[in-house]
């Protein structure tokens, strides 16, 4: 589904990656770990197209990211950046611009309240800004669009590091039982408590 | 009837004035002297200059010679907006001068044909003062809405490509951005014209009425004018923006860096 072939990388004249492989396959779900600054977010900015490689190529499905596939590869993919980086508005206002503008015909709204409740946010939530929400929430808000979206590849940085034990414990348990091919970026233990996810240590 | 002609040495004897306001900038150390000297200086020189030019062009009154002297201006006005601006000349020159010239060659052909009815659309005496008009305020307009707009998403970079991975549109992703620079852009225009009359009068009113036109003429010219000045910023400032965007962005819409020119604050940057 996602495969890095010779892949290296050097942003500042700093060497980030070189001659990087990766693959993961569809319904994976794979979990990096390794120390802050090494470019574990910069890996997951190549698969969106944010950053290009200096050398090697990465597919997503089988199609490089060019100008011809990016726009068929962003479709795919849902991305949840370190800071939830969502711009200032309502957040109904937001989700409904983004769901209408995926999926005009039927914008999955009806969803919204399981969602809501599985995240444990309050209906009342929906009517503030963004900006004006705490992390856990903010975090909570990022998933729940992703949730919404249902694209098939999830891209997730550090997602439950704003959330308290029982919450991540639970929202780890329900992302991990979904069929879509997952990469999580985390120093939480919690996502290590299970036997279907492949772990990738970097040094 | 006209203005009565002011002879050179009286408009010598206005810069008596200069005198004091250099005494008090040297005595209290602004430091402001030499580019008080350089600016007054410019001003003559380049209205001296083009006094003697338009006098040229008024006399020949060519449609040809009219049009090229009004690239010209476009072509300087480009060039000092993306001076001022921070962006590469070479990259951005050939879009700013469309996003400029259609608005503006519109209204301004709009204004000489429909409104004031001259049978020679490219008359130097209407078209030339007038194009100046809507152009000078452009001018300001376009700086501002191009700054806000790049130096913006330079900013919150991550912010616009969050909004590209979840919207997966580049222009839905630009919209706040888009919304921000534009409002800026057109809101000195929008507070002068809510105040226009009550606080001053307008410089082409004030020139038209010692011109000897009759007040009420040259509010009439005042009205259009603004409108025009309005309609050509609101335009080109759009217009800009998006004929940018190609030289702006990538193959994968993010933003280029090697768009902004080396400036002395990209220097300072390094010291922290």
């Amino acid at each position: 589904m996602i495969s890095f072939e010779s892949v290296s990388l050097d942003i500042d004249n700093s060497q980030i990656f070189s001659d990087l492989n990766l693959c993961v396959g569809k319904n994976e779900k794979l979990l990096i770990q390794g120390r802050s600054g090494i470019g574990k977010t910069t890996l997951f900015r190549l698969i969106l197209g944010f950053d290009q490689p200096r050398s090697g190529q990465i597919k997503v499905n089988g199609q490089p990211l060019d100008k011809a596939h990016i726009n068929q590869i962003r479709q795919q993919i849902f991305y949840l950046s370190q800071d939830i980086d969502l711009k200032d508005e309502v957040i109904i206002r937001l989700v409904t611009e983004i769901l209408e503008f995926n999926s005009p015909r039927k914008a999955p709204l009806e969803k919204m309240n399981r969602f809501l409740t599985l995240l444990e946010l309050p209906s009342g939530i929906l009517q503030k800004k963004t900006r004006d929400i705490s992390g856990g929430e903010r975090q909570r808000l990022g998933l729940l669009i992703g949730f919404l979206l249902d694209r098939p590849i999830w891209l997730l940085d550090e997602p439950t590091s704003a959330l308290d034990d029982a919450m991540k414990e639970k929202i780890s348990s329900h992302i991990l039982s979904l069929d879509k091919t997952i990469v999580i970026i985390s120093h939480d233990p919690v996502w290590k408590n299970n036997s279907i996810i492949k772990i990738k240590r970097w040094s | 009837m006209g203005a009565q002609d002011l002879s050179i040495f009286s408009l010598g004897i206005l810069f008596v004035f200069l005198l004091p306001i250099l005494y008090i900038s040297r005595h209290l150390k602004f430091g402001i002297n030499k580019p008080i000297i350089f600016s007054m200086g410019r001003m003559c020189l380049q209205l001296g200059f083009v006094g003697l030019y338009l006098e040229f062009l008024f006399k020949l009154d060519s449609p040809w010679l009219n049009g090229v002297y009004l690239m010209m201006m476009i072509s300087i006005a480009c060039y000092s907006i993306l001076k001022s601006s921070r962006l590469k000349i070479v990259l951005f020159f050939k879009p700013l001068f469309l996003a400029l010239l259609i608005p503006f060659a519109i209204i301004l052909l709009f204004f000489n044909g429909v409104v004031v009815h001259i049978d020679n659309l490219f008359e130097a005496k209407y078209l030339i003062p007038i194009g100046g008009m809507l152009l000078g305020n452009s001018l300001r307009s376009i700086i501002i809405g191009l700054t806000n707009f790049y130096s913006g998403l330079q900013k919150n970079e991550k912010e616009y490509l969050y909004s590209l991975s979840l919207f997966n549109n580049r222009i839905q992703a630009l919209k706040p951005w888009f919304r921000e620079s534009i409002v800026a852009a057109i809101t000195p225009t929008l507070a002068s014209m809510a105040t226009i009359g009550l606080v001053s009068l307008p410089g082409m009113m004030t020139g038209q009425i010692l011109g000897g036109s009759i007040p009420i003429v040259a509010i009439k010219y005042q009205i259009a004018i603004m409108v025009c000045i309005f309609y050509t910023e609101y335009f080109s400032v759009i217009l800009s923006i998006l004929f940018s965007l190609k030289m702006g962005f990538n193959d994968l819409d993010v933003l280029n860096t090697n768009i902004f020119a080396k400036t002395n604050l990209h220097n300072q940057g390094k010291k922290f």
